[in-house]
């Protein structure tokens, strides 16, 4: 009897645990798409005057906001795939080969993972302004590749480990070129590790505000507006976006989930 | 496995975000050009260069800034041609003249000069207009909600009473904070003297219980949300706040406050000059002048906007500070680097 | 057979090892050099640096007012890392080890906050905190207090949301290493008859460290660097390193001041990483 109380007990404080914990995670959430719907007009938009649509039509007018929403979405994609390119060849080829000076490189990919995302930040914008080119797209594109491309490499690396590369001898023993092998065979097997990094080379450099701060020159990317509208006050068309997007990511596991894309990617 | 759905997760949420993003980068096509504007925040109305755009066929890109500190280091690091019209203050009209950082204005576009008020007109600052245009100005005065404050508030040194814990919002601004604490003891905003800066500094660290936020882009957001009681701040924001608690009351400090000028110019580097002139000659004309003080209710130096703004504009304290309380204010002037250095560890001593 | 070697050998591997290297010299290591020698460096008249050697920058900086604000930030660090890890264990133990069907999806449920702008958060915590705000509001209807609570622009404040930013990044790293675990080591220390807390802390907590060691750092460093945490929650009064930085980035237009600042957040950097390693830490586990 007494172990069964002590086990219920034990479930019943876990299940309070962790909701107060999510509670905490969600809670900023639930009050961003709340005023989402605030029909008030006038900064600082924190009293509640109505329920209403109208952030929603009014944000599909905010130009600037929807230029900076583009803007990340263009340089998370080509972040990511730089960083995915640039990490996956070199993950296999220093898993593969042996030379002088691994130790250096990597010594330096870890640089930008451990130290404070602002060094690099200030860093970046130091050698752009000194070798004048100019800040935006072309900067912040850079600045988030760098960023990125040790985390894609970390993640290949833990699917290289425990890679056989005599798959590899024999496909090149059966005629298949090193170019045909590395697609065929090596690429195949290291697509989840691609795909993690890849994910999480995006992951950051949607939400990347440090870094793009000092490298942006004129080009505002949506962090960085929003950081601006913080200053003066968000008004809710930044709400109505951050819930669409919400409501897309949601929708999107909710459908994994109960394995509805997972069929569908059977029949393909 | 599990790893294996999040991944397709991802990249199928990744391509419904990019179509989605990419519907925001129709941008409108500029028949005319371009213009990279350096503002204030809160200090221009979007609509006003919504219409500029539509009227001239000109495509703004607009950036802004809390201080004049913050403008001039960007402008610096910056590559040239980034920005094209700043509005510098001033202290910082006359920093930048001094540093050959602007283009003569070409007073056959800017028409509309003569809409100006001969009170602002030929500053000591930039003799003769060469440079630069009065935008508007102020004070920074300070707010009190009545409501919830029942000490009586009338000078800069009230501010620095104990019954004031936790309670301010000030500008985060080093020379309008420090400036202030100066003009309490009845020194000057600019003091040099290294035994005064010393007096200034033991009092100015008095402030750090007081103030509770810094904030130069919006402190009308603390006072109306209610999290701040106290606020000194930029005599508009005071305004503001007032419109949205009639609660909070404007008090214009006894020793005099900090006085200041906003104003247009163009940089030496500017790509786009032409566009600028005319969007500064855009900027005078009366009717977008009264449009700008609708919204941002400054000082108006524009003779012919504050007349058709009539007597509500007129008459407000906040909106229109006295003739008599901008007489016995100071405005901020440049210092050498080594008294900035000191006004400098002063900061980063309150700010700690 | 020289040219035969170098066409199997060399050329794949410089090819594929070229570009991070490259790319990891011109921005990475390069930047970082001349953020070192401009840490040496003065300014002129003009705010423009000045390339004549000087101290001038580290003698600032070991000031006493500078000395409190690393002191300062390393406390708010510490304070963030320990919370963290105060909340995350227990939460990560209970969701790595349960039995139920939606493992994934409470997996899930922790990284989905993190799809959502993270500034907006940080803004969604200051509206909810404010003086009229949702909690204020909703413990005043309860007539659980009179008179609203000051919760914000506090040092507690800023640390609230270092520790909500960061959170993920301990929590993940502790996930991992708790399902590793072998339960039937559990079984076994309690079969030879540890209690509870017996095994936790000769069985699990040993077990597990790497986890806590790497999410320490993931937490610890980005600490110092978040000034805008420290902006929007802190009022601009409790600065942290990131925002010493900054400012002479800014407004403080000393770019060598900055840049000495800098040098000083790697080398702490260095030697919390030094440490970790010493800990024992693995270093391919930061990051993944």
């Amino acid at each position: 009897m007494k172990k069964r109380t002590k086990r219920k007990l034990k479930k019943i404080f876990s299940i309070i645990f962790c909701s107060l914990i999510y509670l905490f995670l969600f809670a900023p959430i639930i009050y961003i798409v709340v005023n989402s719907f605030n029909a008030t007009r006038s900064k600082p938009y924190l009293s509640w005057k109505g329920f209403s649509f109208d952030w929603y039509v009014k944000l599909f007018d905010n130009q600037t906001l929807l230029q900076s929403f583009g803007n990340t979405m263009i340089i998370a994609i080509t972040s990511m795939i730089l960083a995915t390119i640039i990490g996956t060849l070199a993950s296999v080829g220093m898993y593969k080969f042996k030379f002088k000076g691994k130790a250096a490189i990597d010594g330096l990919l870890y640089i930008p993972v451990v130290i404070p995302e602002i060094v690099l930040g200030i860093a970046l914008l130091t050698l752009f302004s000194n070798i004048n080119i100019p800040r935006g797209m072309l900067t912040l594109i850079i600045a988030h590749t760098t960023f990125c491309v040790p985390f894609v490499i970390f993640n290949v690396r833990a699917r290289l480990g425990g890679y056989d590369m005599s798959i590899e001898e024999a496909s090149m023993d059966l005629g298949a070129g090193r170019i045909r092998t590395f697609f065929e065979i090596t690429l195949p097997v290291l697509a989840p590790g691609i795909g993690g990094g890849a994910l999480l080379a995006f992951t950051l450099s949607i939400d990347d505000v440090i870094i793009s701060y000092f490298v942006n020159g004129q080009t505002k990317t949506f962090p960085l507006k929003v950081y601006e509208s913080i200053r003066s006050g968000v008004a809710p068309d930044v709400n109505a976006l951050s819930t669409l997007i919400l409501i897309g990511t949601t929708v999107l596991v909710i459908l994994t989930q109960s394995g509805l894309i997972k069929k569908l990617l059977k029949k393909a | 496995m599990k790893r294996k759905r999040i991944v397709c997760v991802a990249l199928s949420l990744m391509l419904v975000l990019s179509l989605a993003g990419f519907t925001g980068c129709g941008k409108k096509s500029a028949s005319n050009g371009e213009l990279n504007i350096f503002t204030w925040t809160e200090y221009v109305p979007e609509s006003v260069v919504e219409d500029f755009e539509k009227e001239y066929g000109i495509k703004v890109n607009w950036t802004t800034f809390s201080s004049n500190e913050d403008m001039l280091a960007k402008v610096k690091t910056e590559s040239a041609g980034t920005y094209d019209i700043v509005q510098p203050s001033d202290y910082m009209v006359e920093q930048m003249i001094s540093q050959d950082m602007l283009m003569e204005l070409d007073k056959d576009v800017i028409t509309n000069i003569e809409n100006i008020d001969s009170a602002y007109i030929n500053p000591s600052y930039d003799p003769g207009n060469k440079y630069s245009v009065p935008y508007q100005g102020g004070v920074a005065a300070i707010a009190v909600n009545t409501d919830k404050v029942s000490k009586e508030i009338t000078s800069y040194d009230d501010l620095f009473s104990e019954d004031l814990k936790g309670s301010i919002v000030a500008l985060d601004d080093y020379r309008a904070v420090i400036g202030m604490t100066a003009r309490s003891m009845g020194y000057s905003m600019n003091e040099t003297d290294t035994d005064k800066l010393a007096k200034i500094e033991e009092k100015l660290l008095k402030l750090k219980d007081n103030v509770k936020v810094y904030d130069s882009d919006s402190p009308k957001n603390s006072l109306i949300s209610g999290d701040c009681t106290v606020g000194y701040c930029w005599a508009a924001e005071i305004a503001l706040a007032q419109e949205e608690n009639p609660a909070i009351k404007i008090v214009f400090p006894k020793e005099g406050p900090y006085v200041f000028m906003d104003n247009w110019a163009v940089l030496k580097t500017a790509k786009n000059s032409e566009n600028a002139m005319k969007f500064i000659n855009y900027m005078l004309d009366s009717e977008t002048s009264q449009k700008v003080s609708e919204e941002f209710p400054y000082l108006n130096p524009n003779a012919k906007a504050v007349e058709a703004l009539g007597d509500e504009y007129k008459s407000n304290e906040a909106k229109n500070p006295p003739a008599d309380v901008i007489a016995s204010g100071e405005y901020v002037s440049n210092l050498d680097t080594d008294t900035l250095a000191i006004y400098d560890a002063m900061w980063t001593k309150l700010k700690k | 057979m020289t040219k035969h070697r170098f066409k199997s050998k060399t050329l794949p591997a410089i090819s594929m090892v070229g570009p991070v290297t490259i790319w990891l010299l011109v921005f990475v290591a390069a930047p970082l050099v001349y953020v070192f020698i401009m840490s040496f460096c003065g300014l002129d008249e003009f705010y423009n640096v000045s390339y004549h050697f000087t101290l001038n920058n580290y003698k600032r900086l070991a000031d006493s007012n500078y000395v409190d604000i690393y002191l300062h930030s390393l406390i708010i660090a510490l304070t963030t890392t320990v919370v963290c890890i105060l909340l995350a264990y227990p939460f990560a133990y209970i969701i790595a080890r349960t039995k139920s069907r939606k493992k994934n999806l409470l997996y899930m449920l922790v990284i989905i906050p993190f799809w959502t702008n993270s500034l907006i958060r940080i803004y969604g915590w200051r509206s909810l905190l404010g003086t009229n705000g949702w909690i204020n509001t909703f413990l005043m209807n309860l007539h659980l207090i009179s008179e609203p609570i000051d919760f914000l622009y506090k040092q507690g404040t800023t640390i609230f949301g270092m520790v909500y930013c960061l959170f993920p990044f301990m929590v993940l790293p502790l996930y991992t290493a708790i399902e590793k675990l072998d339960g039937s080591l559990l079984e076994a220390s309690a079969d030879l008859g540890a209690k509870g807390p017996k095994t936790f802390f000769n069985v699990i907590l040993p077990l597990t460290s790497g986890g806590i060691f790497s999410g320490s750092i993931m937490v610890f460093i980005p600490c110092l660097g978040y000034f805008f945490v420290a902006d929007i929650l802190g009022g601009g009064n409790s600065d942290v390193i990131g925002n010493l930085v900054e400012r002479q980035f800014q407004s403080g237009n000393n770019w060598p001041l900055g840049a000495a600042l800098s040098i000083i957040l790697i080398l702490v950097t260095l030697i919390l990483v030094k440490i970790y390693q010493k800990l024992g830490g693995d270093m391919d586990s930061l990051g993944v």
